[in-house]
């Protein structure tokens, strides 16, 4: 069977994963053992500091001057750090909204938005999540959604975003909480 | 329809990509002069948040998934090992 665009990203998103678990988190689960932390811990503020990386890279690759082994390790030190001085274990890397009381009342959120789109318009989260998080260019998703054109791609991401824009209307939802 | 996408549009562009100086200031001016625009800019910036909050938790599934690989495959086993010796486990 042919492997579309959005199986093959997230097969390089799976490779890059596996990729930095073996060259970085040894070296983050070392950091964290001997400052008392658990194996869990370890596995937090490593799939943290990961994320922060995947976005930032995403949306800036310049803004990362060191090597991604060199940057994960420097947030996964400065979450455990502050989680470490703070005596707490859950407190996010400021800004980045990984707090854990935080992301509870966000997935509440979040469910009953996802109920909404499973019913309404997975195909349209699907396509607005390649292309506003994952950055996949409009044209590589034409074939994944069967658009004639990247001129009705463009046209359907615009459609897919009013109608997310109306159901977070209509349902009355706060979302401040999920902007960065 | 085509006006409301050229409006999503430009309302993306304006919070988003930026506007050149002169053209930002005419949108903000219009976005003082209508309710109705301003809602919307509002509204879709809450939508672009809801995306990125959906991207993430994606990722963290397939961040957690990549752990369990590692932590139960016998393909993995000697890296797994080295890990849980560090927390004096096995």
């Amino acid at each position: 069977m042919e492997t579309t665009v959005l199986q093959n990203a997230a097969l390089e998103r799976e490779e890059l994963f596996i990729g930095l678990y073996k060259k970085v988190f040894p070296a983050v689960a070392r950091y964290v053992a001997r400052r008392g932390g658990t194996f869990d811990d370890a596995k937090d503020v490593f799939q943290d500091a990961v994320a922060v990386y995947y976005e930032l890279v995403l949306t800036n690759a310049d803004a990362v001057q060191t090597s991604p082994q060199g940057y994960i390790m420097g947030v996964a030190k400065h979450l455990w750090s502050k989680r470490f001085n703070d005596g707490l274990r859950n407190v996010p890397l400021d800004g980045n909204g990984f707090d854990e009381a935080e992301e509870e009342e966000k997935n509440l959120l979040f469910d009953k938005l996802t109920t909404l789109m499973a019913t309404a318009g997975v195909k349209c989260m699907q396509l607005l999540k390649a292309f506003y998080y994952d950055k996949l260019p409009v044209k590589s998703l034409m074939g994944e959604f069967a658009y004639h054109s990247e001129h009705s791609a463009t046209v359907q991401k615009y459609k897919c975003l009013d109608k997310l824009r109306t159901e977070v209307k209509q349902r009355a939802l706060h979302y401040e909480d999920f902007i960065d | 329809m085509r006006t409301l996408l050229t409006e999503v549009q430009q309302i993306e562009q304006h919070l988003l990509q930026g506007h050149e100086p002169g053209d930002a200031l005419v949108f903000e001016a219009k976005m003082i002069l209508d309710y109705e625009l301003r809602e919307k800019a509002s509204l879709q910036k809450q939508a672009y948040g809801f995306i990125s909050f959906y991207g993430r938790r994606q990722l963290k599934q397939e961040l957690e998934a990549v752990h369990r690989q590692l932590f139960t495959s016998p393909k993995h086993s000697s890296f797994r090992e080295r890990i849980w010796k560090l927390f004096g486990t096995k």
